[in-house]
């Protein structure tokens, strides 16, 4: 017991001691475990959502639907597909549902909607995933995801459909069918959504047919409304197709249970059209795709960022505490004593700094999440998992553990003489650099020598600001096709693509920022004894300062460079359909931005370093 | 003594320093007033505290007096800014302190042409500079060894050809020999004996009293002001026998 | 000087008056400037008397010394009291023993009397023995590395230290005390 207050109180008092040291750390792991969190957010959002929702929604291995006869006017007739559902293979099946064409009109705004019938119980196969408000009720409808982020539309609010006033229960997922505008047609669709072809229905027949007598909707988005009001929100109530959702004891032989029993011909309209799963997973388009990568990309980068700042952190802190070991030692500490204070804390601070990062994470991540689940369509986005909060822990102890053995062991193994004796850390040596320094201006004479005494922070910088660099060029390119494409055909979801992009880009810039002030602070700390002797010998305050301050923009402006030129590759990485390749003049802006603001960030670290007074220092160094 | 020379190195008048105000006010130097004449070695005592470095600091330009003047070469420097204050420490100052304060990833003979280069000489220049400065202290063939390499008393003889670089009209020196022993102390001595020689004025801070008795003056300090000055120059008095219990 | 330290020197072998004096200047260095040249001489016929030492005459009398002192003639040669004497000697215990009482009762007595103010007292002494100081330290500057006299030198200088350091423990004590009572 008395131990254990005596570890507390040599922890509190060493905290104190420093606090302005012990307020960086806090500052380093917690935006690198907000970062990490991010990270671990995006990737669950991204991983695989459409095999996430066929789970969340049980989805369907077969989408059988028949329409309505374009050419003939006949009726559908729902009777096949009921029989389909004895099918040898088939071992569960839901519908068949009506489903109808109409209009909704909701704040101005109008678009075709195909509406299913559906009840109130959960169907066995295909039970839309509801990801906000409820499931259908009596005179409320739910609608699609991406069709009610397109439009506007969260649970409680009103739509009319075909002139009737309803309320919206809910929005929800489904896997049976490609989220909007992408949607397959199970009533008529236009035959072509535009000039390649693409959004062709898919149940819109063959070509070279006669045009069709029926009126047809285009781009329509989905809505669920109870089976029994079907009829009084469609605009053609006597044109019904229907829809039945099969599942497979095989789900790979979807395909070929499809082609067996597809519709052949003309005057084999009255066949039920079968769409297997796999189809509808080809469907999920390049948008999508992009989405995801983007989203999987911005993750890691976000986590070598959040690693590389507290690798400069704890690095130089861990040096440090090598003396500290051996003074703890020199007056009676046990090895394992010093151990403990040191981890006693760092586990303090890396508590509070993982929980300030979890919160700081929960709170940015609905900026994503909120964006990314329409986008992909995916079943409720898990906005902070248990296991996100576990890895953002661990990491942070680990952290902590780390910095707290190696300077133990290294302590425990050096004598205690050694440990006290040895400066802090010993600078490195670049001898080349040393020898070019020499030929250069007294501002860069510094920044060249400061820079050469830790190389490997020096390294870690320029690797900081190039992922920074990599991330905000791939995604100035990303948005520059973004506008290019949505000039030119306006879609909702490319405008959510580009907001997600802006989200990872500011977290990206934010914790590369943080990442420069921190290693700016560690490297003035570091030379301080330096910096002093510098000034001592006649380097006035603005040389030591723009030294200082140019010391970390030479490894950003490396980075930058490296940055841009990696900044395409991983652009066409991400995207490797279109490529457009951001124009000459971006680049030479981004990296001459990254300058200014590297200079701007290290000024007043800089600044305030250069102007302490140099005479105690001198007197504290004596040994 | 021509008389754009100033006979005077260095003088002060009312010198203060002072630190802290009301109840916890200290004192560190205490109107203190200094004359050094060009060439004149004067060693500073005083018991631990008594403002000794605080005084250096104040005339060589590392810190600003509270109060008082300085004048360096002839030239008021109490009120100048920092950047003026460190073009003197460059050009007009040279410091040697008992840490040694050399950079430990420079080879002996960047640490010694660094002020140069900070003066903005050119390369070449600082480094023939350099050289020659190392072979005036001795230490010629360590020059790219790296300090910890050294021994103290080497390191300090590389701090003090440092201090020399730019021809500075004054060394100041704080506690030179506090981390040498009694060989390596002869060894700073005799160093300082040659710039003496040499005509270089010299301010030396130190506990030793074998510093004290060799400088031409002596100044004991004590509460931050002056208390004692005592002139050791003089004949010597040939008693070294009685001395050594030799006596004839 | 002590007759011991010339009995030593003849240990090695047996040497003429001026070799002696030779090997004394040679371990002396500018401490032994003072010592005169008969001063060997005049402890070497002690020694004689006393049957510590014998001199030799060399059989043929060398033509190149014969400007020379006439004693110079002469070799001497450790009788075998001598050796005793110089084997007990090395193995003797002696230190000269600094007489710090003296100036300490000076003080004391000085104060206690109202006489003279003690710090005068140790200030002039201070004076006095950095100016000691100053010469030795300045001799053993002048002096090579590594010189036997160098030794010695260094020997007197951090003697004078010690004292010195003495003198300022008395100074600040005096100090006090003369503020406190
Ligand atoms: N930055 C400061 N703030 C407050 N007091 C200070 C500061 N620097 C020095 N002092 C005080 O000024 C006085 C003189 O300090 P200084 O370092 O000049 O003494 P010193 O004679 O060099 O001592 P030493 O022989 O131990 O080196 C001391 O009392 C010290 O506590
Ligand atoms: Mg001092």
């Amino acid at each position: 017991m008395g131990r254990l207050l005596l570890v507390a109180r040599l922890a509190a008092r060493d905290l104190r001691r420093r606090p302005a040291e012990a307020a960086l750390l806090l500052l380093a792991i917690a935006a690198a475990t907000t970062t990490l969190t991010l990270g671990l957010v995006m990737h669950g959002v991204a991983g695989d959502p459409y095999q996430r929702t066929r789970e969340a929604t049980s989805g369907p291995d077969i989408v059988a639907s028949v329409a309505l006869n374009p050419f003939t006017g006949a009726a559908a007739d729902p009777a096949p597909l009921e029989d389909l559902a004895g099918a040898d293979g088939v071992t569960a099946g839901s519908g068949p549902f009506p489903v109808a064409g109409s209009e909704i009109e909701v704040g101005g705004q109008t678009a075709d909607v195909q509406l299913i019938g559906r009840s109130v119980e959960p169907a066995d196969v295909d039970q839309p995933a509801v990801t906000d408000g409820d499931w259908l009720r009596d005179g409320a409808v739910v609608v699609e995801a991406a069709f009610a982020g397109a439009l506007g539309i969260e649970a409680g609010d009103t739509v009319t459909l075909d002139g009737e006033t309803v309320e919206v229960a809910g929005v929800a997922v489904t896997a049976a069918m490609t989220p909007y505008p992408w949607s397959n047609c199970l009533v008529l669709c236009a035959p072509f959504r535009d000039d390649d072809g693409e959004g062709e229905g898919a149940a819109g027949g063959g070509p070279a047919r006669p045009e069709p007598q029926v009126e047809s909707l285009t781009d329509p988005g989905l809505v669920w409304v109870m089976e029994d009001e079907l009829t009084a929100f469609a605009s053609s109530p006597d044109a019904l197709s229907y829809v039945t959702y099969l599942q497979l004891d095989d789900p790979d032989s979807a395909q070929a249970f499809a082609d067996a029993r597809q519709p052949q011909g003309p005057g084999d309209e009255d066949k039920p059209f079968l769409e297997p799963w796999q189809h509808i997973v080809e469907q999920v388009t390049h948008v999508e795709r992009n989405a995801q990568r983007v989203l999987l990309t911005g993750g890691w980068l976000l986590g070598i960022l959040a690693v590389a700042s507290v690798a400069v952190l704890v690095g130089g802190r861990m040096a440090d505490q090598t003396r500290r070991v051996g003074l703890l030692k020199a007056v009676g500490g046990t090895p394992a004593l010093v151990a403990a204070v040191l981890l006693a804390e760092y586990v303090v601070v890396a508590l509070v700094a993982s929980a300030a990062g979890l919160v700081g994470g929960r709170l940015a991540a609905p900026a994503i999440t909120d964006r990314a689940a329409g986008l992909l369509g995916g079943a409720a986005a898990p906005s902070l998992t248990a296991g996100a909060v576990l890895t953002v822990t661990a990491v942070a102890l680990g952290v902590a553990v780390l910095a707290t053995f190696v300077p133990a062991i290294r302590a425990a193994r050096t004598s205690t003489v050694a440990a006290l004796n040895e400066s802090a850390r010993p600078p490195r040596r670049v001898g080349w650099l040393v020898a070019l320094s020499s030929r250069l201006p007294v501002v860069l004479l510094i920044a060249l020598r400061v820079a050469g005494r830790r190389p490997r922070r020096a390294l870690l910088g320029v690797a900081s600001v190039t992922v920074t660099v990599s991330g905000l060029v791939a995604a100035l390119a990303a948005h520059a096709e973004l506008d290019a494409q949505l000039a030119a055909n306006p879609d909702p979801r490319m405008e959510r693509l580009g907001d997600v992009l802006v989200v990872i880009t500011v977290t990206l810039v934010a914790l590369a920022a943080v990442n420069t002030v921190v290693s700016t602070w560690a490297t003035v700390l570091d030379v301080r004894h330096a910096s002093a002797v510098t000034r001592a010998l006649g380097a006035t305050p603005a040389q030591l300062s723009a030294g200082l301050s140019l010391a970390q923009v030479v490894p950003a402006f490396a980075g930058a460079v490296l940055g841009s030129i990696g900044g395409p590759l991983l652009y066409d990485a991400v995207d490797q359909e279109d490529v457009v390749m951001p124009p000459g003049w971006w680049l030479v802006a981004v990296v001459a931005g990254v300058v200014v603001a590297v200079s701007v960030l290290t000024l007043v670290p800089a600044r305030l370093a250069a102007r302490r007074p140099v005479a105690p220092i001198l007197q504290a160094e004596t040994a | 003594m021509t008389t754009a020379e100033p006979r005077l190195a260095l003088a002060t008048r009312g010198l203060t320093k002072t630190y802290g105000d009301g109840e916890s006010l200290v004192r560190a130097v205490d109107a203190v007033d200094l004359e050094v004449a060009r060439g004149e070695t004067v060693a500073v005592m005083g018991p631990s505290g008594c403002g000794k470095s605080t005084l250096l600091h104040l005339v060589g330009g590392l810190d600003r007096p509270s109060s008082g003047e300085i004048d360096l070469a002839g030239r008021r420097i109490d009120r100048l800014g920092e950047r003026a204050l460190a073009r003197l420490r460059r050009t007009d100052v040279g410091f040697v302190f008992q840490a040694f304060h050399l950079m430990d990833e420079l080879t002996v003979v960047e640490n010694v042409e660094l002020p140069a280069l900070l003066a903005g000489h050119s390369p070449r220049r600082a480094r023939a500079r350099a050289m020659a400065l190392l072979d005036r202290v001795g230490v010629e063939h360590k020059a790219g060894s790296l300090p910890t390499a050294l021994s103290g008393g080497q390191r300090q003889r590389v701090a003090v050809a440092r201090a020399l670089s730019n021809e500075p009209v004054l060394v100041l020196a704080d506690e030179p020999t506090g981390n040498l022993d009694s060989a390596a102390t002869l060894d700073v001595l005799r160093l300082f004996e040659e710039l003496h020689e040499s005509g270089q004025t010299l301010v030396i801070v130190t506990h030793d009293e074998r510093i004290a008795a060799t400088a031409d003056r002596l100044i004991t300090m004590r509460d931050g002001a002056f208390v004692d000055e005592t002139r050791l120059t003089g004949g010597t008095s040939g008693r070294l026998g009685a001395l050594a219990g030799f006596e004839s | 000087m002590q007759q011991e330290v010339v009995l030593a020197l003849l240990a090695k072998e047996p040497s003429h008056g001026y070799q002696l004096r030779a090997r004394l200047r040679q371990a002396l260095g500018p401490v032994g400037e003072a010592m005169n040249a008969g001063q060997v001489y005049v402890v070497l016929t002690r020694l004689e008397k006393a049957g510590l030492v014998t001199t030799e005459r060399p059989e043929r009398p060398n033509p190149a010394k014969t400007a020379k002192d006439p004693a110079d003639r002469k070799t001497y040669v450790l009788t075998p009291q001598g050796q005793q004497r110089v084997a007990e000697w090395l193995t003797e215990v002696s230190w000269p023993k600094p007489d710090l009482a003296e100036f300490h009762l000076k003080l004391v007595a000085a104060a206690a009397a109202g006489l003279a103010d003690p710090l005068g007292i140790v200030d002039t002494q201070r004076r006095e023995l950095l100016r000691r100081l100053r010469e030795a330290q300045r001799a053993a500057m002048a002096e090579p590395d590594g010189s036997d006299a160098a030794l010695l030198l260094e020997g007197i200088v951090l003697r004078l230290q010690a004292d010195l350091r003495w003198l300022e423990a008395c100074e600040r004590s005096w100090t006090t005390r003369r503020s406190t009572s």
